[in-house]
């Protein structure tokens, strides 16, 4: 992309769209110019969106989940019990649990799974964290609702052995989800008797 | 069992083909690169999953299909067994992603049903024996593992999933290592990816020990026949870890099937393996590379305590790999109650007259065996009268006369 004829404002747009994930140099370049040709200030709108993406959002500083106040309002919630905690990879499985509203622990975000051949390990994710919520006191169970993808299990593996000895009760999602899908896509009844079928660990 | 008809599209030299064929010997005549191998390639491709002759699928996809909009091949076959009649298909498909890369997606189907690779084990049974097998007897081990692994996949669904399995936690394992080398990290991480191989790899060793001694007696046999007696063969099973009792088990004789069929003590073969993981724990972050497991066990061929690979003549690894491959057709039957479909590439000018007469007289041991040869000569009259001859040239068959 490192054409005279092309602004270096274009080339940037196109570079960062591609950092994407599931977008290439081709798609990149197809929506920085459909941007630009801009139909009701789209790219305006987009802009706006962002950064008010950036400046209101953060990580929950208990739970690691996105959030506009922090601690978000499930961790702020008193009706809930902050004993029990639920692990999920991403907010995406968080918000499929939720709308169960079968469960009413707290949760905890990890923002990935473990995956050496990525080049992603403990880490990058927010074990430590964890571990911390766990030495802090009074959690009674650790519901471990990794994906049930090879990265899902491995993930939950690994938490096992790290926080044994918190000696928290230690659960898995029960079986019954579709084997190497994500959370997020699973419906909320299959979810709902996943969490009722929890396996002791 | 035999194939009663196969169907190709874009397979190799094959822009499409379709044929029936009988429960007979059946003999592909034409000159060199005309699609004799690719044939018996397609037909070894629906039995193990894979080609014996690569590991890349797309190598598989016809050249014209390569530069079409739609890049597919498929290799279809229809098995008649004892008591029912199967239908197996690959459909190879290539596609263009969004970010410029291609991807290959494999599609299995077995009876119309959609399965995944394992699922394929028992469907089909293929004996292939190819003009470069010789070289199995001193190759590396790579290829006679990979030999063993083709073999128990047509039968054992559960130890193709056990191999995919262990291969690819090899590999996570091999990743994290070297991070873990470098840059630090928590050592916990290992531990489910050490669990997961001591399960499948202790899985993985015994098969492969079960096989082999059973193969073992069986090429000894064919052996001692080939050779008037004069010369026992061993296939010797060198597992890279090995904590079977009695500890100074000696594989240079081999073992005898009943010491293989015994109750082994599974636990404790898992436990000896986790140790071995944390006794060479610091080499193995210092180079990156899980040193051990069945990724590294050894198979020898032995006769009369001579390592064949090693200081084996030609003409003696020649009857080593063919003893293999009779060994191998015999443990097929015993394990399936079905004879398996021979397939058998230019082998015979390999061999000597006594030899050919060996192999020929299997011909009449199997439902169906496919022989391909650029010399008709090479077969006794009273040999050829029994088969169904196919020409084939330029990726064409018409049966002659
Ligand atoms: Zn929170």
């Amino acid at each position: 992309m490192s054409n005279a004829a092309i602004p270096p404002a274009v080339t940037q747009l196109i570079e960062t769209l591609s950092e994407l994930p599931g977008i290439g140099p081709k798609t990149a370049s197809r929506l920085a110019f459909y941007l630009l040709r801009g139909k009701s200030e789209l790219a305006l709108r987009l802009a706006d969106a962002l950064h008010k993406l950036v400046e209101n959002t953060r990580f929950c500083s208990i739970c690691y989940n996105i959030t506009e106040q922090d601690p978000c309002p499930i961790c702020a919630d008193p009706a809930r019990d902050h004993g029990l905690i639920c692990v999920v990879e991403e907010p995406l499985a968080l918000l499929s649990l939720e709308r169960t509203e079968q469960y009413h622990g707290v949760y905890h975000v990890l923002h990935g799974s473990l995956s050496p051949l990525e080049g992603i390990f403990a880490e990058d994710l927010r074990v430590k964290e964890l571990e911390a919520r766990l030495r802090a006191g009074d959690v009674h169970e650790v519901l471990l609702a990794t994906n049930p993808t090879s990265e899902g299990d491995y993930t939950a593996a690994y938490l096992i052995t790290r926080l044994k000895p918190f000696a928290a009760r230690l659960t898995r999602l029960g079986r019954g989800l579709p084997v190497g899908g994500d959370l997020e896509y699973a419906d909320a009844a299959t979810l709902t008797r996943a969490l009722e079928a929890r396996q002791e660990l | 069992m035999y194939i009663r008809n196969l169907s190709l599209r874009h397979f190799r030299t094959y822009a499409r083909l379709e044929i029936d064929f009988p429960a007979a010997p059946i003999l592909l005549l034409g000159a060199n690169a005309q699609g004799k191998t690719s044939l018996l390639e397609a037909i070894a491709y629906l039995a193990l999953g894979r080609s014996p002759l690569t590991n890349t699928d797309q190598q598989l996809i016809h050249w014209s299909a390569a530069t079409s909009g739609m890049p597919f091949a498929q290799v279809q076959a229809e098995v008649q067994k004892q008591q029912h009649t199967e239908v197996l298909e690959i459909v190879l498909q290539r596609s263009q992603l969004s970010n410029g890369n291609t991807r290959l997606d494999k599609r299995i189907r077995v009876n119309q049903k959609a399965v995944r690779r394992a699922a394929l084990a028992g469907h089909l049974n293929v004996v292939v024996f190819m003009p470069g097998d010789v070289a199995l007897v001193g190759g590396p081990p790579s290829a006679r593992r990979r030999n063993l692994d083709n073999l128990l996949s047509q039968v054992h669904p559960e130890y193709i999933t056990a191999l995919s399995e262990y291969q690819r936690t090899i590999s996570r394992r091999n990743a994290l290592l070297r991070h873990l080398g470098e840059r630090r990290g928590d050592m916990a991480q290992l531990d489910p990816l050490e669990e997961q191989l001591a399960q499948t790899g202790v899985m993985i060793s015994l098969y492969r020990r079960r096989a082999l001694a059973v193969l073992s007696s069986h090429a000894d046999i064919f052996h001692q026949e080939m050779t008037g007696g004069a010369a026992w063969l061993r296939l010797a099973y060198r597992p890279n870890f090995d904590s079977l009792k009695p500890p100074a088990l000696d594989y240079q004789l081999g073992l005898l099937p009943e010491v293989a069929q015994s109750p082994v003590d599974v636990d404790a073969l898992r436990q000896a393996y986790r140790e071995m993981f944390l006794r060479r724990r610091q080499e193995e972050l210092r180079r990156g590379v899980t040193l051990t497991g069945p990724h590294r066990d050894e198979i020898r061929f032995l006769s009369e305590e001579v390592d064949l690979g090693t200081y084996g003549s030609r003409g003696e690894q020649r009857t080593a790999i063919l003893a293999l491959r009779l060994a191998e057709l015999r443990w097929l039957q015993q394990q399936t109650g079905e004879a398996p479909v021979l397939l058998l590439d230019e082998v015979l000018a390999e061999l000597d007259r006594e030899r050919r007469k060996y192999l020929l007289g299997l011909v009449n041991q199997v439902e169906q065996t496919i022989l391909a040869t650029t010399d008709v000569e090479m077969f006794p009259e009273a040999f050829r009268r029994k088969t169904r001859q196919f020409e084939v040239a330029g990726g064409i068959i018409t049966p002659v006369k």
